[in-house]
């Protein structure tokens, strides 16, 4: 059964969300990827020392390896994470499962998704595209062993037809550009998984640029992305996304990313850079301050978006009520008196007690 | 009459790949040298040509290539945004797409491509950047043109993360993919391939200014076919190679150049001059 959160302000900080609302275990959706990549709720995991997660990642850059390094990671069911590296040197990930710390389970990004997608629809399993059965991906299990795809019969052509379950994470974790305090999140730009990995899960944790007022969001429903009572925290986190980018607020910033790569190509290396900007900030406040004390505020603010503004949805209508200002039905054509006494006549009022 | 034109391995398989785009084609295209031979060919002789990424960003028009398939170059202006599952089950799936472009990690002589793992499964030599798209783009594009940098011919892929024509000589469709589907020509720094129609082997299609066809077979760990007449391929024109270096700086100058020019900026902010 899925819960509905219908508290009327969810605002929280990370710390008390992530708290709440994650335990170790968890199956853990990073709910948009290479844009918008929720960070700071990733790092405040991390300074949590969450552990034994199974985490599905649709498409990473270096978010999933800063969760490795945290220790937070059991199992990656993964379709795609970016490296630098040659072949000479070894990846954080790499690293992590020579050692078997964690285990991982390969899908391409359509069939990764789709058992989100049945997921969020509450379906056992949906169907995907058949030629899979042609790849390693379909031959090769790990962490989904017998689970990892199936095949049912057409009941109409009778053709095989390869099928994924449908999964429910616990928790999705998701960065928007705003949401109000209630949790109806809205993001634009590439939506890449964040619909489906936040419907699929029983618990979607929102961090936004900023909470707006209910207005706004009434005024641009077309935006949210997920509905504010799927959602059971709202963090509101300035520059949430950094280093990834957050359209009509910054650019991705590639020079931090680089050092990243750079520092992580060693073990102490990669240790370092975690103490540095994970550890070492108790939240996303000081890794602005220490941000800004080591590079220099300049650096920040060259990411800062331009404007390129959309032009607004008019959702104008007559705006006509059931009674017009002189009290007359559009419909009926009759005043409110008017209108009670055919109630009273033909309307075949039942006489009641109340209270 | 004829003039020099200087460029560089990229810049001639860009130039090479884009003419693969006809106009009114829909695209998809992943980052690097792809999404350069896509804007390429938008800008030169296909204009009407619709270029989608899985990240759900339709007719995207970027302004200088971009990092990654979502980023903000690819959202500046563009027709229809949808996400990954609408890209996937609506378009791609469909059959929708003309021509998709991928790189190559290792591919064999059935156009089989591997993306995921080099040596064991268990006992890798190499995680590479996993399958993401590639296998349904694969599958279902009307053709998939491949471009090779530091990727690797070999005998037998050691995971099959994407399905070329599988065991050849009809395997592909007997497997259900759509007639005519499949890898249809791979860009390598030396030269073109492409696959014979029967039995769906890969061979030697044209040579790159400069190269052998000697030179290119000592590359392929099997006895290449060769085409009766092979060709040789044009260098890119100076207006493409003008292009290119406008859009797409970083694609010109290579992976290694890049890195080596790019030093300079991140030591200045690492040093903390910027404060």
């Amino acid at each position: 059964m899925l819960e509905k959160y219908m508290e009327k302000d969810k605002r929280m900080t990370a710390k008390e969300a992530v708290k709440r609302f994650i335990s170790d275990g968890d199956s853990l959706v990073i709910a948009n990827c290479l844009y918008s990549t929720p960070y700071a709720l990733l790092h405040e995991i991390i300074r949590q020392g969450k552990k034994g997660l199974t985490v599905f990642q649709q498409g990473g850059i270096d978010e999933l390896d800063q969760l490795i390094l945290g220790g937070c990671v059991k199992t990656l069911v993964m379709a795609y994470n970016f490296r630098v590296a040659g072949e000479r040197i070894q990846t954080v990930l790499e690293r992590a499962l020579r050692r078997g710390e964690i285990e991982i389970e390969d899908y391409s990004n359509y069939t990764l998704l789709t058992m989100l997608q049945a997921g969020a629809m509450g379906y056992p399993f949906l169907p995907v595209m058949s030629g899979i059965r042609e790849t390693d991906l379909y031959r090769v299990e790990r962490a989904f062993r017998g689970q990892k795809f199936g095949e049912v019969t057409c009941p109409f052509t009778g053709e095989k037809v390869v099928v994924v379950r449908g999964r429910n994470p616990d928790v999705a974790v998701l960065h928007v550009q705003r949401a109000d305090r209630f949790g109806n999140a809205q993001l634009w730009g590439a939506m890449i998984n964040s619909k489906w990995a936040c419907l699929a899960s029983h618990r979607v944790i929102v961090s936004c640029e900023q909470v707006v007022d209910e207005e706004t969001i009434l005024r641009s429903p077309h935006l949210t992305v997920v509905p504010g009572f799927r959602v059971c925290a709202v963090v509101e986190e300035p520059w949430g996304a950094h280093p990834s980018e957050l359209l009509g607020f910054y650019d991705y910033d590639m020079v931090f990313r680089s050092l990243f790569f750079m520092q992580t190509m060693s073990e102490e290396g990669a240790r370092a850079w975690m103490e540095e900007w994970v550890y070492g900030v108790t939240d996303r406040r000081e890794y602005l301050q220490h941000y800004a004390e080591r590079f220099g505020l300049r650096f920040l603010q060259e990411l800062r978006a331009r404007p390129y503004t959309s032009i607004p949805a008019d959702y104008g209508a007559t705006g006509r009520g059931a009674w017009d200002e002189e009290g007359v039905s559009f419909s009926f054509r009759t005043t409110r008196e008017e209108f009670l006494r055919a109630l009273e006549e033909k309307g075949g009022f039942v006489d009641g007690l109340e209270g | 009459m004829a003039s020099k034109v200087r460029y560089t391995e990229s810049e001639i398989i860009v130039a090479h790949a884009a003419k693969e785009i006809k106009d009114g084609d829909i695209v998809v295209i992943g980052q690097g040298i792809p999404m350069a031979a896509g804007v390429l060919a938008k800008a030169t002789h296909a204009p009407n040509c619709v270029i989608l990424t899985e990240a759900g960003l339709v007719d995207i028009r970027p302004f200088r290539n971009p990092l990654h398939i979502a980023d903000p170059t690819c959202t500046r202006g563009y027709t229809y945004s949808c996400d990954m599952i609408d890209v996937f089950a609506t378009i791609v799936n469909r059959g929708l797409v003309d021509v998709t472009f991928l790189g190559v990690g290792q591919i064999d002589r059935y156009g089989n491509m591997n993306s995921t793992v080099f040596g064991d499964y268990d006992d890798f030599r190499m995680r590479m950047m996993g399958a993401g798209g590639a296998p349904e783009f694969f599958g279902y594009a009307r053709k998939a043109v491949l471009t090779m940098r530091g990727g690797r011919f070999v005998e037998k892929v050691d995971y099959v993360s994407s399905p070329g024509y599988l065991c050849g000589h009809g395997a592909r469709e007997r497997a259900g993919f759509p007639p005519g589907s499949g890898p249809k020509v791979v860009y390598s720094p030396r030269g073109a391939f492409r696959f014979d129609e029967e039995s769906g082997e890969i061979y030697l299609h044209g040579v790159f200014p400069g190269h052998t066809v000697e030179e290119i077979k000592k590359e392929v760990p099997w006895d290449l076919k060769v085409a009766d007449e092979v060709l040789e391929l044009p260098p890119p024109t100076r207006e493409e190679v003008e292009l290119i270096r406008e859009f797409a700086p970083e694609i010109s100058a290579g992976r290694r150049l890049q890195l080596e020019l790019s030093i300079p900026r991140i030591l200045e902010i690492i040093s903390g001059k910027g404060a």
